[in-house]
């Protein structure tokens, strides 16, 4: 059992933390909506169900999240989920992207993974439950999908079993994946004025720059060990000020279709 | 010596068999196969497959080649000719325990009593 909610006092604090879980359950709703495009198209039938199971994850993940910013709303998660329009969401634009090839969505997954571990050790001590509880219990479940994405892409990338190399193979796919991926994976670490307020109210306890600094520190020696070359890049980042893609206004009305059907429906 | 009995698994090289074990002390049961390049693979397309939904504690897997199985003519071996029944022993519960187990991981070496 989580300790009952308690509601942050100060209405900056507040809205800057409502800010942060729905960049959360935003990030877990596109990823999730994308790995789950692989469904019944996977490279072998194991993998199919193993990346469908992780999309069902990440959705689990994205409703829990917008439940605690909906509060006792009845309705107000699925609201949140499939009722804004595209430029209220406040994903990183990676996420929305779509799949392109296996290797990409592997790619982005490791990338992904390695951040969300991250920031789940940074909302487990936020200070403020149930969130605190609740990201604590998900690590758990996020180290499967971050297992998946290192064990795919060193297959992938011909490590440690035998050489996929050279300028065609399955490697230099990889590789143009990571080139592809990279600059949209340093949006993750795009701030808004809702870092301050939460820094200086102490919810948040890292800054961005050190969370990028953490997270390079993680994803850095995967990839070294896949023999792939980090790009240097500006971030393409927009995401978490409501700056998107086209590719988010087509997954958008795809995945609220049902639910704007019939908006006062009761799943 | 005759091993006219005795046969290898036609199965291909990607092929593993997959063990699953529901709860410490039960024995590892065969519950279906994964195709994987390699053990870690198989492991972890076997946790998707075949964990996902009933209880599991720990997984084995074994390239299906290298499984060794009684050929389909040795079956009446099995057969028995006459009345076994006083072997059956089915209410000793001490020879449950001891059939039950098997080969334990490290990870499941608890320190639960038998």
């Amino acid at each position: 059992m989580s300790a009952p909610a308690v509601a942050i006092a100060d209405p900056a604090v507040r809205a800057a933390f409502r800010e942060w879980l729905l960049r959360v359950a935003d990030d877990e709703l596109t990823i999730g909506h994308r790995h789950s495009e692989w469904t019944g198209v996977g490279p072998d039938i194991e993998s199919d169900v193993a990346m469908s199971s992780i999309a069902q994850e990440e959705l689990g993940h994205a409703r829990l999240f917008y439940e605690q910013v909906a509060g006792d709303d009845p309705g107000g998660a699925d609201r949140l989920a499939y009722g804004r329009a595209p430029d209220d969401y406040r994903n990183a634009v990676l996420l929305e992207l779509p799949n392109q090839g296996w290797e990409f969505s592997i790619i982005r997954l490791a990338l992904y993974e390695a951040y969300e571990g991250l920031r789940l050790g940074l909302l487990a001590r936020c200070g403020q439950e149930p969130v605190a509880g609740l990201a604590a219990t998900l690590g758990r479940e996020e180290r499967y999908h971050g297992l998946f994405a290192s064990t795919w892409l060193e297959r992938l990338a011909g490590a440690p079993h035998g050489d996929a190399g050279g300028t065609a193979g399955p490697r230099a796919k990889v590789q143009a994946a990571l080139d592809a991926a990279w600059p949209y994976a340093l949006g993750f670490f795009e701030t808004t004025e809702a870092d301050e307020v939460l820094l200086g109210a102490g919810v948040l306890t890292q800054p961005a720059a050190q969370q990028r600094e953490s997270w390079e520190a993680a994803v850095r020696p995967l990839l070294a060990r896949c023999h792939l070359t980090v790009p240097v890049a500006a971030p393409r980042d927009g995401g978490r000020r409501g700056l998107h893609t086209a590719d988010l206004t087509q997954l958008h009305r795809e995945m609220t279709e049902v639910w704007r059907s019939d908006p006062e429906a009761r799943w | 010596m005759d091993e006219s009995w005795v046969q290898t698994l036609q199965a291909a090289p990607d092929i593993w068999a997959v063990f699953l074990q529901a709860r410490r002390r039960d024995a590892h049961v065969y519950v279906g196969d994964v195709h994987a390049s390699d053990a870690e693979m198989a492991l972890l397309l076997a946790k998707e497959n075949y964990a996902r939904r009933d209880p599991c504690v720990s997984l084995w897997v074994v390239p299906a080649r290298d499984i060794r199985a009684t050929s389909g003519d040795a079956a009446e071996m099995f057969a028995p000719v006459t009345d076994k029944s006083y072997r059956f022993g089915g209410s000793y519960r001490q020879q449950q325990r001891v059939y039950r187990g098997g080969y334990q991981t490290a990870a499941a070496d608890g320190d639960e009593t038998r």
